[in-house]
Order: structure tokens, then C-alpha cells, then sequence
């Protein structure tokens, strides 16, 4: 029953290999696959506009009516005002951090080999490979020498530790990918080392640097193990030690009130998702292609 | 040749050899752009690991002395049933990784990449969206789904009046547990390697999908016998990733279940925390430490082995 290859490309085909009848089923099973990835993030909406007793004997009804309450009582609950700003400015560490030192250090690795570059560039890359979980304790005991522990600061200046292997090796396989002709030009016209860095080079690798802040911000914004054993005070929680001890204080027997504390906990990603996808996946690719 | 132009430089009278200079400036360049990424590496971490080492040989337990006392932790914790439940997690979850989310992504990616159409070619991004979620919201959403009496699942079952599966506690029952978490797990994690592999796939080149077609092959005989050797690279690459990762696992079993019941889903990472921040056993909770960072290291080298074979897209 295929069809002839000669038929399929006169019809404009991009991959002759399908047949109509498995790209049908094929089709179908993807969307239902789909469904079930989105259908959690959807589900809280059946629930949320119900009273607790109305769910209670009724879950799976339409909402008859639209409350806020349940909104307004997960936004109490879960405080997530204090803990947005906390999770902004550690993001906002992380990213001022980490991005600069690895773009220096990428460029260096790049652009002015030699054997004791090689020999550091293998030191950070060392890095790449070890996981947070191995120092936990030194690192909450170093944060407690440095005076740090439970501060905003004590959980980005680790993470950036933790985030500048893997972007150095962005960078450094983007500085060298550079034409080398500018950075010659200028050289001849009289630039010294800092101006061709901050004039030329580092313009050009804007695409990487997008890329890392992107990246780094979600990096700090998903993270939670690190502030899990950095953070004491409820003053200085982030987003996700929010989420976390909302789970946990209040659990899911007040189901509408749940649904809508897991709504308001989820929409600030899907928005950026929604938005950003593009650049995220594409990151996404790019890092895991070269790392 | 060195030699014979060694020889014509030294017939050169002294003062008018080029004198090699250092080029200060490069070096002061270069040292102060390599600074801040060896300043953060050395402190927040190179030092911290040589802590790890030092304190799993001690006992110690953040207050009073330090003592040492060798391999005594190491061999304490595989004496310790809670320790080795955590080993035998978290290989199981490495595991039943590779053997389902691996294919089964595979599945999908070919699907999405050979099957493109209009309908199909936004799914992708669907697809992405749970991996892009924090791990906190994720196991919220689990919770969400699995609760017992409240959840998703025990309502609907109500609803349809099916008692077995309203009675059923996913999160509660130690045999099920495990597998509820994972559930969750293969939702959140499948993303990253659909679109890892459909980067591969994509990536093989159209003259061969065309030859394969006139040579008359069904969907099933391409997957098998050209996209499976071509991305046979990247899916060793996405195992190890995902072996890797599985030997970190904390945040979905400890905010799911917090490693319960029992210690039915205790992870590494949770016996780890547990020991170190729950207990303030510093040198036990170090030498688990080592313990994960040894198993990564085991898998990181066994995938700086696996060479590109002939073919291997990427």
C-alpha cells in the first residue's frame, strides 16, 4: 500500500517515508501523549472557583461560579510577594556573577592559549563534573565562616560556582569560533588587550551571552536544595522554600485552596516559557551539544 | 636547524640582539580575566571538596572536636539500612531511567522528526514545558495527582465508583511509592531528551531518508536500521546523563514523600541530608558525599570511554 516515492515527492512530501495511515495514528498518539503533559498544569482550573464543600461532593462539576477566595487565601499562605523578590535577586546574583567571570575566562581560553591556560582551562572544566550534593556540608560551613549563612548572597556565590565551568566551556568554544581578522584590525589600529576584549569581542558574543543569562536565571529560579540548607529565616525564603513549605504546612485536604496555590506557584515558569521557548530550547541544545 | 640558527644568533654582537621581553601586559591581562572564575572555583568549591574528604574521616559533628577515625564512616554506612535502601534506590531509579524514559523518548523524538506536520510540529514545545518547571512545582503537581482521598486519581476513581483504585495510597504504599515518584520523574524529565534526540535525528542527513525510501523501507525499518545506529552515540550520551542524574536525585522523593515510607523512596541525596542536617553527623553525612561524587565519576569516565563510531551523526 506505499506509495510510489516518485507520487509522494510530486506531492511536496518532506519525508517520503510516512504513509498517510501511520502518520494519522502516529499524529493521535503524540497529541494525547501532549495532553497528558499539559493536563496537570490545567486540571487546578476545574478545581479552583469551588468552595471546599462543593468539591467535596461535587470535584469533577463545572465551576458554577468564579471565586477569587481560594486565590486570595493560597497567596497568603504561600506569602509568595517576599519570596518573588528574594528568588529575583538571587537570580540576579547568580546571573551578575557568573556570566562576566565566565566570559573572561572563556575568551582567555580562547583567545591566548598556552600550556598553563590548558592546564586551568582543565581545572574549571573539573568542576563541570561535581555535584552539589558531594560538599553540602563544607559548603554550609564555609558560608558560616564567611558569615553568609542564611543571606541571599550565601546561595548565589555557590551557584555561580557551580554555574561557571559549564559556561566557560560556552564561551570559550564561541570566542574561538570568532573570525580573527577584527580582533587583528584593531590590533594594528592601536587596541590593547582590555579594548579588544570589551569593544570587539565581547559585542560579538552577544548571542552566548543572552543564552547564559537566560539560562542562568532559570538555573537560580528552579533551584531548591541549595536554599533548602542555606536558608533559615522566613524572611529571606525564596519562591520554591515557599512552595515547599506550603506543601507541607497545609497540604492538599483543602483541595481548591491547593489548586490555586499550585497556579499561582507554576504560572511565573509557563509565562516565561511561553515567551522565551524558543531561546530556551535552543540553549538548551547548544549547551548540551557542546558540553 | 635550532641549532644552526642558534649558532647565527650568537655570532650577533650583544647590543644588538633583540632582547626577548615578557609581555607584561598579556600576562596582567590574562591573570586578571582568569581571576574571578578561579577565585569563585577555588572557594565555593575546590576547597569544600577537600573538606568532604577530610571531614568523612573524622567523626564530627559541627560542635566540640573533630576526631579522626579513618574508614570507620564508610564502613558504618554500609552496615546502616537506611544507606543502603538509598544505594539501592537510586540504582534501581538509574535503572528503570534507562530502560523507559530512554526509549520511550526515543519514540517521540523519531515520531515528532519523521511525522512532521502541522499539528505535530508545536507539540515540542509542549513536550519541553514540564522539564522547564521547577523540581518544587513538579512535585507539587505529583502530589496534586497522587494524593490519596483528594488527589486527582482517588477523585476520579470515586466519581466512576472504582473503590480499588480510590483505596489504593500511591504515596503512602511502600511498593508503590517508588513508582508514583518515578511517574512523576518520567513526566518532568522525558522532555530534555525528546528534544536532545530529535536534535540528532533532524541531523541526519535527507539524501539518506531518501535512499531509504526508494529502497522501499517502512517507518519501523528506518528507526531500526539507520536512525537507531546513526544517533546510537547521543542515546549512550542521554543514558549517562541520565544515569548521572540519577545518582543526584533529591528534590522530587523528599518533597513528595520526604523518603518514606520507611525508606522506600530515601535517595542518596536524602540520607545525605538527613545524616547532615538533620542529625549534625558532619562525617557521615561527608562520606556519603563521596560516595555520590564517586558513582558520578564512575559513569562520567565509562562516558569519556564511549568512542564515536563510524556513522554516529553528532
Amino acid at each position: 500500500m506505499r506509495k510510489q516515492p516518485a507520487i509522494s515527492v510530486a506531492m511536496g512530501r518532506a519525508f517520503p517515508i510516512r504513509s498517510k495511515i501511520s502518520e494519522i495514528l502516529i499524529t493521535i498518539i503524540l497529541i494525547i501523549l501532549a495532553l497528558a503533559v499539559i493536563l496537570p498544569l490545567l486540571l487546578p482550573f476545574m478545581f479552583v472557583f469551588k468552595t471546599r464543600l462543593e468539591y467535596n461532593y461535587h470535584p469533577w462539576s463545572w465551576p458554577t461560579e468564579i471565586r477569587w477566595i481560594n486565590f486570595v487565601e493560597a497567596w497568603r499562605a504561600i506569602q509568595i510577594g517576599q519570596g518573588l523578590l528574594n528568588t529575583f535577586y538571587v537570580c540576579l546574583g547568580a546571573i551578575v556573577c557568573t556570566v562576566p567571570a565566565a566570559a573572561m575566562a572563556g575568551y582567555i581560553f580562547a583567545r591566548y592559549r598556552s600550556k598553563v591556560t590548558e592546564v586551568i582551562f582543565y581545572f574549571i572544566l573539573a568542576g563541570y563534573f561535581v555535584p552539589v550534593q558531594m560538599v553540602l556540608i563544607p559548603l554550609y560551613q564555609l558560608c558560616g565562616l564567611l558569615n553568609i549563612t542564611d543571606t541571599l548572597p550565601g546561595l548565589f556565590l555557590p551557584m555561580t560556582a557551580f554555574g561557571i565551568p559549564f559556561w566557560t566551556i560556552i564561551y570559550r568554544s564561541f570566542f574561538a569560533g570568532l573570525p580573527n581578522e577584527l580582533a587583528e584590525a584593531a590590533r594594528i589600529d592601536g587596541a590593547g588587550h582590555t579594548n579588544i576584549f570589551v569593544r570587539i569581542m565581547l559585542p560579538l558574543a552577544k548571542p552566548a551571552t543572552v543564552l547564559a543569562t537566560l539560562l542562568v536565571f532559570m538555573g537560580a529560579w528552579s533551584d531548591y536544595l541549595l536554599s533548602l540548607i542555606m536558608i533559615n529565616s522566613a524572611k529571606n525564603y525564596t519562591m520554591q522554600l515557599r512552595i515547599a513549605q506550603f506543601m507541607n504546612q497545609y497540604g492538599v485536604d483543602h483541595m481548591p485552596r491547593y489548586a490555586a496555590a499550585t497556579i499561582i506557584a507554576a504560572a511565573p515558569t509557563v509565562i516565561l516559557y511561553i515567551f522565551g521557548h524558543r531561546w530556551i530550547i535552543q540553549g538548551t541544545l547548544a549547551g548540551a551539544l557542546k558540553g | 636547524m635550532v641549532n644552526k640558527n642558534a649558532k647565527a644568533y650568537s655570532m650577533i654582537p650583544e647590543q644588538f640582539r633583540i632582547k626577548k621581553k615578557r609581555d607584561w601586559n598579556a600576562l596582567v591581562f590574562k591573570a586578571a580575566l582568569l581571576a574571578p572564575a578561579i577565585l569563585f572555583l577555588v572557594v565555593f568549591m575546590y576547597y569544600p571538596i577537600e573538606e568532604t574528604f577530610r571531614l568523612s574521616m573524622t567523626r564530627s559533628t559541627g560542635l566540640g572536636p573533630t576526631v579522626f577515625i579513618g574508614f570507620q564512616n564508610y564502613v558504618r554506612l554500609f552496615q546502616s539500612e537506611e544507606f543502603l535502601m538509598g544505594l539501592k534506590n537510586v540504582l534501581l531509579w538509574a535503572f528503570w531511567s534507562v530502560v523507559i524514559q530512554i526509549p520511550f523518548s526515543f519514540f517521540i523524538a523519531f515520531s515528532l522528526s519523521v511525522f512532521k506536520n502541522r499539528i505535530t510540529k508545536p507539540l515540542r514545545v509542549i513536550y519541553y514545558l514540564a522539564n522547564v518547571l521547577p523540581s518544587a512545582i513538579t512535585a507539587m503537581l505529583g502530589r496534586f495527582v497522587f494524593a490519596p482521598r483528594h488527589g486527582v486519581i482517588p477523585s476520579l476513581a470515586n466519581k466512576f465508583n472504582w473503590q480499588w483504585l480510590a483505596r489504593i495510597d500511591f504515596l503512602g504504599n511502600p511498593d508503590l511509592a517508588f513508582w508514583s515518584i518515578f511517574t512523576v520523574a518520567t513526566w518532568a524529565y522525558c522532555g530534555f531528551y525528546i528534544i536532545y534526540l530529535m536534535a540528532n535525528i533532524e541531523q541526519i542527513p535527507k539524501d539518506i531518508q531518501e535512499s531509504a525510501q526508494l529502497d522501499g523501507a517502512t517507518p519501523w525499518q528506518y528507526a531500526r536500521f539507520i536512525v537507531l545506529p546513526m544517533t546510537s552515540y547521543a542515546l549512550r550520551i542521554v543514558s549517562i546523563l541520565c544515569i548521572v542524574g540519577s545518582m543526584k536525585i533529591f528534590d522530587l522523593p523528599w518533597l513528595m514523600t520526604s523518603g518514606g515510607p520507611g525508606y522506600a523512596t530515601s535517595t542518596l541525596g536524602i540520607v545525605l541530608y538527613k545524616n547532615g542536617f538533620v542529625n549534625w553527623q558532619y562525617g557521615r553525612a561527608a562520606a556519603i558525599g563521596v560516595v555520590i561524587f564517586l558513582l558520578s565519576l564512575f559513569f562520567t569516565i565509562i562516558q569519556f570511554s564511549l568512542q564515536r563510531k563510524e556513522g554516529d551523526v553528532l
